[in-house]
């Protein structure tokens, strides 16, 4: 049942917000998603954007074959957008397909999505680099700049960690004494720079100064007693890191 | 061809008497590679040289030797038991007997397995709560099964006795008698008289000593002979009964076998609901809901620059909440259909009637509604039973009857189509009737090739 079409999309006419600015900074997606209605509202989604859906597929198997055919072609996408359940068993094909593409492709970016989000799925995702890997809750589609932000982030090689799931990790760590130290305002930016954000991300997000969230963030890495890192994914790795160990 | 399920002639009492052997009948043998040939000879001609016969007269003749252990065994160590009971150590030795007797069940079943083809279960383990000698022993002084072994031990050995004693009486008989021709000549040589003494008084005798009397001699052991594996059988047919009335499984904790396996069933049947409401959910409303959200996101976001683009994708997530609506409803109603409880089978089945792509007819003749979880059950096997005819029968009408007769509820559809259907065959079928036994209920399939299909199915009223 493999379902596969091609389309392109001429990026002459007006876009909305999040699409990109140049031509340069248009990204190619590949979809896997079973349901038919998803993976074309996702395909007008991203192309009303000006981005480019190179293929969209309906299973995991498929997924794995074109993008390998696409690398073989050497027209590799940059970010791949999947469901994680998926046929034939429906249960976790798409995290599994993701971490083999991971794997296989070190410069693509994966973004998975799903109905319910487990952080032991974010946990495997995010297994040794959190560059270009995104989990969030199919829901967020509903946000749609904020959604092909986080599609865009990834093929950049962000993260875009859906907040649910960061609320899974800080609510289940066990260094509950130490984020008990957080002010309220800390603790929000420890959430947003989990989910990947950068600081300006943040400080947009929260409607404060670029310096504000600075002086926050060095504060939590003082009190969680990280080492500041200068590059927001390996910071990201180093707070998941800190909230699971 | 009418395939019946339930308990009374389901799998359930399979555990009990073995592959469907009748305990005390004989036919439980697996017949040594015979199976159903023809024969050339009829059943009574040919049993004194077939495996099954020398089998059973085996059986009885091991009988003797095992019983006497057995016996003494059981004796020795119970007496010895009881009479030091008055001290403490009478109960680890009592133990001991049962434990013994015990694994003397375990080899005589083995026996009656062997060579009986009699399929006895292993009774019930000894439960106990805490591990430890003292707990053990008060298990094995506790359990039934631990006092039947012991009974066994002690009622075989008369038995065994006098079934040993009739087996090989006839059996000698039989052969030497009808062998008589080929050594009769033993008699005027030897021992000084014609043949066999048949009467003797002192003055005269009968000798068996001439060729008529020597062949009616041998037709009398040919009589014997054939007798001999008739007898053996009735003989073993006594340990039939007491192998599997004393070693075997009680008939409660065989019920409670059987429950604790619709049990098993109840709850996958619960699991495999909730998995398939979750997966229905997953792929149906939810994701329209989600296909919705996305729509209106983007009609959000074209608002101010494109109304007209905003204004069809407003009026397509329209269409997408009137088909999540609708397959939220469906879905509900494949829970539990809200007319069932509201107004009961007659109207909760005439709706599902209505649905069917064949015209049925539905009568339903109930005075007073059953319990809820029956009719529940009613409800889903005939809403089954109709979405098969939709899809599969082909059949042109078909009708649905719901009676009560003492009580239980039956429902009984027909249908006119190709006919053909089988429960065995990993259907829709096999999981209604499992359903169906684990609340005791059964369930016939009589469905002929050609048609037409009839299936009965007969609840509990009330449980």
């Amino acid at each position: 049942m493999l379902e596969c079409w091609t389309m392109s999309y001429a990026t002459t006419d007006e876009r909305g917000c999040g699409g990109p600015r140049n031509v340069e900074d248009r990204v190619r997606v590949v979809i896997a998603e079973d349901s038919v209605l998803l993976r074309e509202g996702l395909t007008r989604l991203l192309t009303d954007r000006g981005h480019e859906v190179v293929a969209g597929v309906g299973d995991a198997e498929a997924l794995i074959k074109t993008i390998t055919e696409l690398h073989d072609q050497s027209a590799l996408p940059d970010v791949v957008v999947a469901d994680v359940r998926m046929p034939p068993t429906h249960t976790d094909e798409g995290v599994r397909a993701a971490v083999q593409l991971r794997r296989a492709h070190p410069g693509l970016g994966v973004l998975v999505l799903s109905q319910y989000v487990e952080e032991r799925y974010a946990t495997e995702l995010l297994a040794g680099s959190s560059r270009g890997v995104g989990y969030l809750l199919k829901d967020r589609v509903a946000e749609v700049r904020e959604f092909v932000d986080a599609v865009v982030r990834v093929a950049e090689g962000g993260t875009a960690l859906d907040p649910e799931v960061v609320a899974q990790l800080l609510g289940r760590s066990r260094k509950q004494d130490v984020l008990a130290g957080l002010t309220p305002r800390e603790r929000e930016v420890l959430g947003l720079m989990a989910e990947g954000r950068t600081n300006s991300a943040i400080a947009r997000q929260l409607v404060v100064s670029h310096g504000a969230v600075e002086k926050h963030v060095s504060n939590i890495f003082l009190k969680l007693g990280l080492s500041p890192s200068d590059g927001d994914h390996r910071r990201v790795l180093a707070v998941l890191t800190y909230l699971n160990s | 061809m009418a395939t019946q399920y339930g308990p009374q002639y389901g799998q359930g009492y399979g555990s009990q008497y073995g592959q469907g052997y009748g305990p005390y009948s004989g036919d439980g043998f697996h017949d040594g590679g015979t199976g159903r040939r023809r024969h050339l000879l009829p059943a009574g001609l040919r049993a004194p040289f077939e495996a099954r016969s020398w089998r059973e007269f085996g059986y009885v003749l091991l009988s003797l030797p095992i019983g006497i252990m057995l016996f003494t065994y059981a004796v020795t160590m119970v007496s010895l038991g009881a009479g030091m009971l008055v001290t403490f150590l009478g109960i680890p030795v009592l133990a001991a007997a049962l434990a013994g007797c015990r694994l003397f069940g375990v080899l005589e079943r083995a026996r009656a397995r062997g060579l009986l083809g009699l399929e006895v279960a292993e009774p019930e383990p000894l439960r106990t709560k805490k591990p430890g000698v003292l707990a053990w022993t008060g298990a094995l002084l506790k359990s039934g099964s631990s006092w039947r072994a012991l009974l066994y031990a002690v009622l075989q050995f008369p038995w065994a006795v006098f079934s040993f004693s009739v087996a090989l009486t006839f059996w000698a008989l039989g052969w030497g008698l009808l062998t008589y021709p080929l050594w009769f000549w033993v008699f005027p040589m030897w021992a000084g008289q014609g043949g066999i003494q048949l009467y003797g008084d002192g003055h005269h005798g009968i000798y068996l000593d001439n060729p008529f009397e020597i062949t009616v001699t041998a037709l009398v052991g040919l009589l014997f002979t054939l007798a001999t594996p008739w007898i053996v059988r009735a003989l073993t047919t006594v340990d039939r009964v007491l192998v599997h009335g004393l070693l075997g499984p009680s008939r409660l904790s065989a019920r409670v076998v059987e429950l604790e396996s619709d049990r098993g069933v109840v709850v996958d049947t619960a699991a495999a609901d909730l998995r398939r409401i979750e997966r229905d959910l997953h792929d149906g409303a939810q994701a329209r809901l989600v296909a919705l959200a996305m729509d209106l996101g983007l009609a959000k976001e074209k608002l101010a620059e494109d109304p007209r683009a905003a204004a069809r994708m407003v009026d397509e997530a329209h269409g997408e909440v009137k088909t999540a609506l609708q397959e939220l409803r469906d879905l509900a109603r494949g829970i539990h259909p809200a007319v069932l409880t509201d107004r009961g089978l007659d109207a909760a089945l005439s709706a599902v009637a209505s649905r069917c792509t064949v015209p049925v007819r539905v009568e339903v003749d109930l005075v007073e509604r059953p319990a809820p979880a029956i009719e529940g059950i009613a409800y889903f096997t005939v809403s089954e039973l109709l979405q098969n005819i939709s899809k599969h029968s082909g059949a042109r009408s078909a009708s649905v009857d719901v009676w009560r007769t003492e009580n239980r509820l039956m429902l009984q559809v027909v249908d006119d189509g190709a006919g053909g259907a089988d429960l065995s065959r990993g259907s829709g079928l096999a999981g209604l009737a499992e359903r169906l036994d684990a609340v005791d209920g059964i369930l016939v399939v009589d469905s002929p090739a050609g048609g037409p299909t009839r299936v009965t199915a007969e609840l509990p009223w009330r449980r």
